[in-house]
């Protein structure tokens, strides 16, 4: 059963939804939580890729549903890197219909620091708002994800033909 | 790329002056010169090069603490940092460094580049100024592959010499804390981060690069510290048409991209007038079918004429490699059994012996527990017995390495290393030359790249690993004469600090927090203090009115609690932090 629903989750088929979390987070208070939690591996753009932080799945080509993305960012993705981010899992709360002791060696790892529901609603709206189905990167997504005082989005701004003069170094 | 100096360091300059004027040739008669740098080791009391000595060994003839002293070692005092703050991918910053002291005044880095001058006069540190760099976070902590790094200072004249993540050279005035020039000198742009110690030769700062995960080509640069102006810049793959261009084949253009990071602080043998520096990995990591042939000079050692730049030799360890094996650690310069050698403990598991005068292969010795990449080194080539000279793409032992046809392989040691950056030491006198290991295995997945997976900025690493195997390490002690492993100490942790040597003890510190003293021959452990910080740093030894003390750094640094923390779950306890250390008797 739990592979079944592994390989239901990898191919982004309809999960029912966890229960009892908050709802109606908005795109906009999931930004300091993916940053703080999903950037690593999946990049400041969400494109993911390989990389010291394993190879992450695309979250712009995502086909996760919200409430799947955050059955994911609390259970994590069984047999991958992708850690489990909710207080609980596998022990308290059932992941996948499955208990730690189930689990073996698909067990997920253990993100360094745990989300509180409300973290995980924001950062899965932020996904599905901000990154599922987006194309390539641009200079406006670069620079709300740094901000503006950094040269960190020059070369989009080079790319798109605008003004590459941030000199933020002095 | 090279930036006109801003207005502000103008500005600085100026005020330097004004008080140079005021203040008379303050510090002139501690200016540091190149046969100061040469003769580094007679001014027994002070440390003025990164690695201790122009030859690396990190050995200090100070006997005050000793291997009966040391059970009485204590803190003496210790003095809180900064540079904790996050940036680009990473969560915080941490410490890397190793401390500076000339005549009881010490400079550290903390890892965003902030250099602070501390007098350690009188048994207590007071900080005398801190320069901030104001490095750009977000610019360079998005493309640092490894954390929030600054290994440390260099001094030269009445300077003191850095980097800064964000690819700077800075030149800060000893006495004032002002800033005198810097100069743009790796590009972010193009994933080029700095995180070593410059190294001084010859009136001129030579700085490595980072980035060989993000398809960069490498390089090592000299800058005149006189004139501010780059006075060499060699890359660390050929370009089309030199020698060793001919390694890189296949339709990708691959070279252009091929890594080849400079990013820990080499040597330079006076003597031949030779600096040695060790070259990292290819890029893409784990697609080593996207760059058929041997990548020349990614994983080598190479030789460089000071004065120029140019490559006198070469000793590449892992041809066409598909681990991530970086050969950027330390060369240590030693003389053994009247050969000249430069020793290397590789990425790969291995530590090697090459004739520094002209790149020769001597030996190879494995100093970590497991390697099952390669059933060893073949003791006449000195390349690893599977290799073919005539395949393009190596696989080595293929069940453990990935590939297209091998999704997920598990390796040891793992792509982190057997030793990764933390510096070794060398006891001249007994000849054992200690590592500090990291006893690893991990599995990577790998992905083919393109063309088209090249983007600037990005990962270039076709692939990435997972840590789902427990890892360990250990002091490894290796006898010079010999080349076989002469002792080891086991450690619960990686080690992920580095190494101090003493003529009758080693010293070096643990991710989980302890600092500790080993008996030179025996290995075992004689004293230990639990910092309650994690520990990436190394130790080093100096003495002020009179007095020896032991200093470190404390504070989370490097990759490790980001990318490899599933494979020593302990350590998640272990909270970001910002200390100096200081012991004595």
């Amino acid at each position: 059963m739990l592979k079944l629903l592994v390989t239901a989750l990898a191919a982004g088929l309809a999960l029912a939804p966890a229960p009892g979390r908050a709802q109606a987070a908005r795109g906009d208070d999931g930004l300091p939580v993916f940053k703080k939690a999903c950037a690593g591996c999946h990049k400041w753009h969400g494109d993911g890729g390989g990389g010291y932080g394993g190879d992450a799945l695309s979250l712009r080509k995502t086909a996760l549903a919200k409430e799947q993305i955050v059955e994911v960012v609390n259970c994590g993705r069984p047999g991958t890197g992708m850690p489990l981010h909710e207080r609980g899992a596998y022990d308290a709360v059932k992941c996948y219909e499955s208990l730690r002791a189930e689990m073996g060696a698909s067990m997920p790892p253990e993100a360094a620091a745990f989300l509180r529901p409300a973290e995980v609603q924001a950062v899965a709206a932020y996904v599905v708002d901000r990154l599922k189905g987006k194309g390539e990167p641009n200079v406006e997504e670069c620079t709300a994800f740094f901000g503006g005082t950094s040269r960190a989005c020059d070369i989009y701004r080079k790319k798109e033909g605008g003004h590459a003069g941030q000199t933020a170094t002095q | 790329m090279i930036n006109p100096r801003s207005p502000w360091s103008r500005r600085a300059l100026a005020a330097t002056s004004l008080l140079a004027l005021l203040a008379g040739p303050a510090g002139a008669a501690d200016g540091v010169t190149q046969d100061r740098l040469l003769n580094a080791d007679k001014e027994e009391g002070n440390w003025i090069h990164h690695h201790k000595n122009f030859a690396g060994h990190r050995y200090s003839t100070l006997t005050q603490i000793n291997k009966d002293t040391v059970k009485n070692l204590k803190v003496a005092w210790t003095l809180q940092l900064g540079g904790i703050e996050p940036g680009g991918i990473w969560s915080h910053g941490g410490l890397e460094g190793t401390p500076i002291v000339e005549n009881g005044m010490m400079y550290v880095t903390d890892g965003w580049g902030s250099l602070y001058k501390i007098d350690t006069r009188g048994g207590t540190g007071r900080l005398v100024w801190k320069m901030d760099p104001k490095t750009d976070k977000e610019w360079a902590g998005a493309v640092a592959c490894c954390g929030v790094n600054n290994r440390g200072a260099a001094l030269w004249g009445d300077l003191v010499v850095t980097h800064t993540l964000d690819g700077r050279l800075v030149a800060t005035n000893k006495e004032t804390g002002q800033v005198a020039w810097q100069r743009q000198v790796a590009d972010p742009d193009k994933g080029e981060t700095i995180t070593g110690a410059p190294l001084i030769v010859k009136d001129m700062a030579i700085s490595g690069v980072g980035g060989a995960e993000y398809g960069i080509r490498g390089w090592i640069a000299a800058t005149d510290l006189k004139s501010e102006k780059e006075v060499w810049r060699t890359f660390t793959i050929p370009g089309k048409g030199e020698p060793g261009s001919e390694t890189w084949k296949g339709p990708n253009n691959a070279a252009v991209s091929g890594g080849g990071s400079t990013w820990v602080t080499g040597t330079f043998d006076p003597a031949t007038d030779t600096i040695v520096w060790g070259v990292g990995n290819p890029g893409p990591d784990w697609d080593n079918a996207y760059r058929p042939g041997d990548n020349l000079y990614t994983d080598s050692t190479l030789g460089l004429e000071a004065a120029t730049g140019k490559i006198k030799w070469h000793f590449q360890h892992t041809p066409n490699d598909p681990y991530d094996y970086d050969s950027v650690s330390e060369n240590l310069l030693v003389d053994v059994g009247g050969r000249k050698l430069a020793i290397e403990a590789d990425r790969n598991g291995f530590g090697y012996a090459v004739d520094r005068t002209n790149g020769q292969f001597v030996w190879a010795t494995p100093f970590v527990k497991k390697v099952t990449w390669t059933k060893g080194i073949n003791p006449d080539t000195g390349k690893p017995f599977e290799y073919d000279p005539n395949k393009d793409v190596q696989r080595y032992i293929a069940a453990n390495t990935p590939s297209a046809e091998n999704k997920t392989a598990d390796f040891c040691p793992g792509n982190m290393g057997g030793k990764n950056w933390p510096p070794t030491a060398y006891n001249p006198t007994l000849q054992l030359w200690y590592i500090p290991v990291i006893e690893s295995c991990n599995r990577v997945t790998h992905e083919e790249m393109t063309t088209a997976s090249l983007k600037p900025r990005e990962f270039f690493t076709g692939g990435g690993p997972t840590n789902p195997f427990r890892i360990t390490g250990s002091v490894t002690a290796i006898d010079v004469k010999t080349g076989k492993v002469a002792g080891k100490h086991e450690t619960q942790f990686p080690l992920l600090g580095g190494m101090l040597a003493t003529p009758d003890l080693v010293f070096t510190g643990e991710p989980s927090g302890g600092v500790m003293a080993l008996d030179a021959k025996s290995l075992d452990k004689l004293w230990e203090f639990r910092t309650g910080g994690g520990v990436n740093a190394p130790p080093m030894t100096f003495t002020v009115d009179g007095k020896q003390y032991l200093a470190i750094l404390v504070g989370l640094g490097g990759a490790w609690d980001k990318w490899f923390i599933d494979s020593t779950p302990e350590l998640k306890n272990i909270q970001p932090g910002s200390t100096l250390y200081v012991f004595a008797l």
